[in-house]
């Protein structure tokens, strides 16, 4: 039960801050997605930076544990190509369409419909899927310091410095 | 061209809040976020309804049990908070048709019903796919 409560409040707050940036509405995905307005891209990069500089300091300390997805190089490329045309006819993302919806916007809906079918779909699919796909380019739970060879923590500054060069030019442009 | 904010933070502190949160939730509960695993659960359960033996035989609903999760329970909560959010501020709006689908492909709201549905299909596939 508590297991479910800290899901309920950590949606909760994750729902009210994605509504708070402004970047649950369609024409702000797909103004990303059309390179005109790029905040989806601020606040994503944002996040992603702190969460990483936090999350390898506690693990540093020995508080917490990494969940390494494995990467299978068929399955992540095919997997987001598709993606991303099912993104671009939606406008919202499995994540964020329960927000838009939360905020009003209930052509999010028709897309949560589908996206249950989807992914009925998908396990209709998958005992092909797995014999297939899913073995193209397998490298297990990779990660990039593992990849480079390198301190996480040289990997992390490159990341938050080069994430900082792009806000600094996406502000300039007033994307 | 900049989609208008209408008095919403900046991206930058509610993405940098969001951050903290992830953080917070990997320390506090060990979870880390996602969403697409929770439609798989989803459509278990609503398959479960009309013929649970077929949900019983297929692989991928063994390995993605349909019963509600932690992030089941995020992604609800995340309605909720975006509600919250909405009301609170004023920026609540019904809308059927998003500004910019309205501008480029009309007043219909069956054909924006039918690329959100299809939009959605195939997004959750890739998602799938990609593994989240």
């Amino acid at each position: 039960m508590t297991v479910l409560a800290y899901g309920l409040i950590t949606g909760v707050i994750f729902g009210f801050l994605l509504q708070k940036g402004r970047v649950l509405r369609y024409d702000v995905q797909l103004g990303a997605l059309r390179l005109l307005d790029m905040t989806i891209v601020k606040f994503m990069l944002t996040t992603i930076v702190v969460a990483m500089i936090g999350v390898y300091l506690l693990k540093d300390l020995g508080y917490v544990k990494l969940s390494v997805k494995n990467t299978l190089l068929g399955a992540n490329i095919l997997g987001g190509l598709i993606f991303g045309l099912g993104w671009g006819l939606l406008g919202y993302c499995p994540g964020t369409s329960g927000g838009a919806l939360g905020e009003g916007r209930w052509d999010a809906v028709w897309g949560m419909f589908g996206m249950l079918v989807g992914a009925g779909v998908y396990a209709e699919t998958y005992p092909w899927i797995s014999k297939t796909v899913l073995t193209w380019g397998d490298y297990g739970k990779i990660t990039l310091p593992q990849l480079f060879g390198l301190n996480h923590w040289i990997v992390i500054a490159v990341i938050a410095a080069a994430s900082i060069a792009v806000f600094f030019q996406l502000e300039k442009k007033n994307l | 061209m900049k989609i208008t904010r209408d008095g919403g933070w900046s991206p930058y502190l509610a993405g940098a809040l969001a951050g903290l949160l992830l953080i917070a939730s990997a320390w506090v509960s060990g979870k880390f976020v996602g969403a697409s695993t929770t439609y798989v659960r989803s459509a278990g359960m609503l398959e479960s309804l009309f013929s649970p033996e077929r949900v019983k035989s297929l692989d991928y609903f063994v390995k993605e049990a349909p019963v509600i999760d932690w992030q089941w329970m995020f992604v609800i909560g995340i309605i909720i908070g975006s509600f919250i959010s909405a009301i609170t501020s004023g920026s609540f709006r019904t809308q059927a048709l998003p500004d910019m689908w309205r501008e480029r492909f009309g007043p219909s709201r069956v054909k924006r019903g039918a690329a959100a549905l299809a939009g959605g299909v195939v997004a959750m596939y890739g998602a799938r796919l990609a593994d989240g």
